[in-house]
């Protein structure tokens, strides 16, 4: 494949970008339906990339990619899953206000344990030697190979997203999310539904985190960064937290915008790449989470689609 | 203005401000304080681990009753107090820088600026959002923008950099054998002062019982009379000023950059939600509980992350163990 018209930049740009929807898309599930607000989207995804790396770089496997892929990422999908069990039922019971303390202080506990394991992780010297589970020969391909299943995985993602809204179990994440004293006094076990919820978006955040292992090829600590929360909430909530759409449209005003159009083809002066624009670009997503939230708080989108679908199912009531 | 009834937080509530004034919780406190000076008069150990870990995390202490006092009289957890912890400390180092002022001369006026700037934020944004009826939870959420924003903005204006202040060493002095520098006593006197006001400011003065009027109930202390826009912004400033003076310390101790007040953010939230059950009172007393027990973990691992690991593990047990009851406890 000749990728030669291709900017090895422009693929990590578009990377971000993709990975950055992914997450939008699963903090939707847990914002936009359920109403949890997840301040620690780091820590579970730190978690995948991390159990990802250690999996495949410290323990000895008796067979080669993809398989170790494979086995790797499963385990880090399943551990972020568990972790999520876990954060789910601490904050099962708690408030707004307990749920952002329970997330922060999860993120917070695997930056530490990243930090201090060094004999596993590298601490902040952070580990190299990951690699593709495939081997075409360049790098360049190799990287928009990634980029390319990467993509779909989102994609499976959205599909999931959007599938739910159909599903009783979405149907009950909304009415929980809605209204829970409701959904319990009707026999709706509330507590069962946000857990699984919480597990299956917190693997597949892990899963994401595992990919992103794979296209920097090595664990560092300043990956575990609070831009990566901050970015799949500002597009959110720029699209519009109740809409599935709206991560995918707020990455491409936020994340795309900055990571490769301001980037890449707007003539910015040298050396603004490294500082300035990283700065201002997280200053400018802290920006828009106050503005849309204040003047537009269902984002561009608007309101969630549901009541439109519901009837067209059941008829007009 | 018509009088305020004196019945707004009941004695016996759970919520009530009165628990500060409860004997049991004073009682408590003057048993661990004799109990803290008998184990420091006679033990090498627990000497170092209560003089250097009052000392050091006072403006832990300073921060956290700040957040409480907003925390509890509006219910609102604002992520973006870091911000002005941040503010004050970058003011103070900015005083000092450019105009040569000393530490003890730039102290109360950049204190007085993030009281400023706090409500400057207040009646920006919270007070416009409100304005808006925007909920609770996107309230939590637009905090958390602001503290970002500000995080960044503020490596625009003060630059990217971490800046140090410029002064000569602090002097020495041995506290049951156990050097400390004047700043950190100063920072613990400037606790003990500062909540002490604090507290008589609420409980004694007309003020004081308007701020708790508004707390309890909005529009019953409204048609008392009370005027909720003067008293908010005083609950505002009040915190603010804490949260400065407590920035102003922790860049002293280190040094100063963007970050330095959400760094601290997560205990501090966490002392204010496990301690604001027992009141203010109770967020000093579990801040310096705090303090102690991440000198002694420090001390004895030699690793101050751990130490952090295991309080925020202790203090997330505590958070499930009380569920609702304990972020509901801690406001008014």
């Amino acid at each position: 494949m000749n990728l030669d018209w291709l900017d090895a930049f422009l693929i990590f740009g578009a990377f971000k970008v993709v990975e950055i929807m992914g997450l939008g898309l699963l903090v939707h599930l847990q914002l936009g339906l359920t109403r949890v607000a997840n301040f620690g989207v780091v820590g579970f995804w730190g978690v995948g990339l991390y159990a990802f790396g250690v999996a495949h770089l410290k323990v000895d496997w008796p067979f080669g990619d993809p398989y170790q892929f494979l086995v790797c990422a499963a385990i880090a999908t399943l551990l972020a899953a568990v972790a999520g069990l876990v954060v789910g039922w601490l904050i099962s019971d708690l408030d707004d206000d307990g749920t952002l303390v329970g997330t922060l202080g999860f993120a917070t506990i695997v930056v530490i344990l990243a930090t201090t394991q060094q004999g596993l992780t590298g601490g902040a010297l952070g580990l190299g030697g990951l690699g593709f589970p495939y081997d075409f020969g360049r790098v360049k391909t190799h990287e928009f190979t990634w980029l390319l299943i990467t993509a779909a995985l989102v994609a499976l993602i959205f599909a999931y997203a959007w599938r739910v809204y159909r599903t009783p179990h979405g149907r009950l994440l909304i009415a929980v999310g809605a209204n829970e004293a409701l959904a319990r006094s009707l026999g709706k076990s509330a507590t069962a539904a946000r857990l699984r919820m919480m597990a299956v978006t917190s693997g597949a955040m892990g899963l994401l985190g595992a990919m992103h292992g794979v296209m920097v090829r090595s664990l560092e600590i300043n990956s575990l960064d609070v831009s990566v929360t901050l970015a799949a909430l500002a597009a959110l909530i720029l699209g519009g937290t109740a809409r599935v759409f709206g991560a995918v449209v707020g990455v491409l005003l936020t994340v795309a915008l900055f990571d490769i159009v301001i980037q890449f083809y707007l003539p910015i002066p040298d050396g603004w790449n490294t500082q300035a624009l990283p700065v201002a670009r997280e200053a400018v997503f802290g920006a828009v989470i106050v503005l849309v939230l204040i003047f537009r708080p269902q984002g561009l989108l608007g309101q969630m689609r549901r009541p439109a679908l519901m009837r067209r199912l059941h008829g007009d009531w | 203005m018509q009088s305020v009834p004196e019945t707004v937080a009941p004695p016996g509530g759970r919520e009530g401000w009165s628990k500060l004034g409860r004997r049991p919780v004073w009682a408590v406190s003057v048993a661990i304080g004799v109990v803290v000076v008998v184990l420091a008069a006679l033990f090498d150990f627990w000497a170092t681990t209560f003089v250097v870990g009052a000392t050091e995390n006072a403006p832990l202490v300073l921060a956290a009753f700040g957040f409480a006092l907003l925390y509890r009289l509006t219910g609102l957890l604002n992520v973006a107090y870091a911000e002005t912890i941040t503010l004050g400390a970058y003011f103070a180092v900015w005083m000092n820088n450019s105009w040569g002022l000393g530490f003890y001369v730039v102290l109360l006026p950049a204190g007085l600026l993030a009281g400023v700037l706090s409500v400057v934020t207040y009646l920006a944004i919270f007070r416009f959002a409100k304005g808006r009826r925007v909920g609770n939870l996107e309230m939590i959420v637009i905090s958390f923008g602001l503290s970002i924003f500000l995080q960044h903005a503020l490596q625009f204006v003060f630059g990217y950099r971490r800046r140090a202040f410029d002064i000569p060493p602090p002097n020495t002095i041995e506290v049951f054998g156990v050097g400390v520098s004047s700043f950190r006593l100063l920072a613990l006197a400037s606790v003990a002062a500062l909540t002490t006001i604090v507290y008589q400011f609420i409980q004694r003065t007309s003020y004081g019982l308007q701020i708790r009027a508004l707390a309890s109930n909005e529009g019953l202390a409204q048609a008392s009379g009370v005027r909720p826009l003067r008293v908010t912004i005083l609950i505002w400033f009040v915190a603010g000023l804490c949260g400065g003076l407590a920035g102003v310390f922790y860049g002293a101790g280190a040094s100063v950059e963007s970050f330095l007040g959400i760094d601290e953010l997560l205990l501090i939230l966490l002392v204010v939600l496990v301690g604001g059950i027992w009141g203010l009172l109770g967020v000093v007393v579990v801040g310096m509980a705090t303090g102690v027990a991440l000198t002694g973990i420090t001390l004895e691992y030699g690793n101050s992350l751990y130490a952090e690991l295991v309080l925020v593990v202790a203090f997330l047990g505590v958070l499930k163990f009380r569920g609702r009851r304990l972020t509901d406890g801690s406001k008014v």
